[in-house]
């Protein structure tokens, strides 16, 4: 299929593994379907010392099986960007312990507080819900298979994130002001999740061309803050003064005043180069080593009986 | 040679289990899984697969979910939040909901 065609036919689910794709599309595929599988594993990193540092059991086990989830879908994700056929699944995660993988901004941050959960559990995996939620409707069908399963799991994620967020905003006056403490240092973080404004973004006008992407990145964030705002409100929340937030009332939107965001600081995570991205990859590759023995016997295995079946199939 | 058949109905879809065809060959269980399969049901696809290719395990052999009670994992039980204010939230904890009500049916 040429890539004029693609264009054309662009549209939910409109390509499989069946489809002979253009090597820009598989490309671009890859990329976006990767990045979003580096995501969820690091994201899922992010939030699995908290299994240990969880205030009860209710906490400990919901943050296990968040983590669980989480990496889960990574699984699935690596396997719906292996039937681009540009990578296997075994690079993307080389790439990701060597440093070459990205993933999302806000999982290049320690967090190290409970009080600071929320702001991953609740509003970055709220963001990440909103996003993934247009992504059903994503042309390349096995992601958009992928994301099925994905949001019907996350729906716990966020409620759970949300029930850390009242409980907190419920204790007392000191533990308010970490949580609003821990919400002032996240909230740039936050604005930030879904990217530049679309002329900046480099691949998004690629991508939607082809239905990758059927949402811009200013509509998710608009969808995301009419949501996620009055949420943070109504807990006590204070939506700081920077970066400023202007309402337009009568559209009913948010507008962001982008030079309020740090753009260098973003473009440096970005590449994998902020000072607590080191931390955060490491950790993945630690645990990536650590278990190599366990792989080498799975592949044995697999070669081992690989290599009896053919034969006796002749 | 029995070959099992799973039907698309739309491009885009899952491919679900709708039955099976005696034949010979690969060929052969393409043509019967359509004759039987295809003709008057909404059809985009069809996969066919060696009834001996597929594996099984089932619920007498396995406590799919476990035994344990993990309300924990499931939307519905934070129930001093709501969850209306996203639609996607909504969405999903609708299909939790009725995931966990078929769960509750095939229990009873």
């Amino acid at each position: 299929m040429d890539l004029d065609t693609v264009k054309t036919e662009a549209g939910p689910r409109r390509f499989s593994p069946k489809d002979d794709m253009p090597e820009e599309y598989r490309k671009a595929a890859t990329r976006m379907i990767q990045f979003h599988a580096n995501s969820e594993v690091m994201g899922g990193y992010l939030e699995k010392p908290f299994i240990r540092q969880a205030p009860s059991l209710d906490r400990k086990l919901a943050f296990s099986a968040k983590v669980q989830d989480e990496i889960g879908h990574a699984q699935l994700l690596y396997r719906a960007a292996e039937t681009l056929g540009v990578k296997t699944r075994d690079e993307m995660l080389d790439e990701l312990a060597a440093g070459e993988g990205k993933f999302l901004n806000c999982f290049h941050y320690p967090m190290t507080d409970w009080v600071e959960t929320p702001m991953i559990a609740f509003f970055v995996d709220g963001a990440a819900m909103r996003r993934q939620a247009t992504l059903k409707s994503t042309s390349w069908q096995p992601y958009a298979h992928a994301m099925d399963k994905v949001c019907f799991e996350e729906g716990f994620h966020v409620k759970h994130g949300e029930d850390i967020l009242r409980e907190l905003m419920s204790g007392p006056k000191a533990t308010r002001e970490r949580v609003q403490e821990a919400f002032e240092e996240w909230w740039p973080r936050i604005l930030q999740f879904f990217g530049p404004v679309n002329e900046q973004s480099t691949h998004h006008g690629f991508a939607s061309e082809v239905g990758l992407k059927t949402m811009a990145n200013d509509e998710l964030r608009q969808a995301f803050l009419n949501a996620y705002i009055p949420k943070a409100e109504k807990y006590g929340l204070e939506i700081p003064d920077e970066p400023r937030l202007i309402y337009h009332e009568d559209e009913g939107r948010y507008e962001v005043v982008e030079e309020d965001l740090d753009w260098d600081e973003f473009w440096t995570v970005a590449k994998n180069d902020y000072e607590g991205s080191d931390e955060q990859i490491g950790s993945r590759r630690r645990r990536q080593e650590a278990v190599e023995w366990v792989r080498n016997a799975m592949d044995s295995w697999e070669s081992a009986s690989a290599g009896a079946a053919p034969q006796a199939a002749d | 040679m029995i070959w099992e058949v799973f039907r698309q109905e739309k491009a885009g879809g899952y491919h679900t289990h709708c039955g099976n065809v005696h034949a010979p060959d690969r060929e052969m269980a393409e043509l019967f899984a359509q004759i039987q399969h295809g003709r008057r049901m909404k059809t985009h696809s069809l996969w066919v697969v060696p009834q001996g290719e597929i594996s099984e395990v089932d619920d007498e052999r396995a406590h799919f979910g476990g035994t344990t009670d993990k309300a924990y994992r499931w939307a519905m039980t934070y129930n001093r939040v709501d969850g209306s204010f996203a639609r996607e939230v909504a969405e999903s904890e609708a299909e939790q909901r009725e995931a966990a009500r078929k769960r509750k049916e095939a229990q009873s």
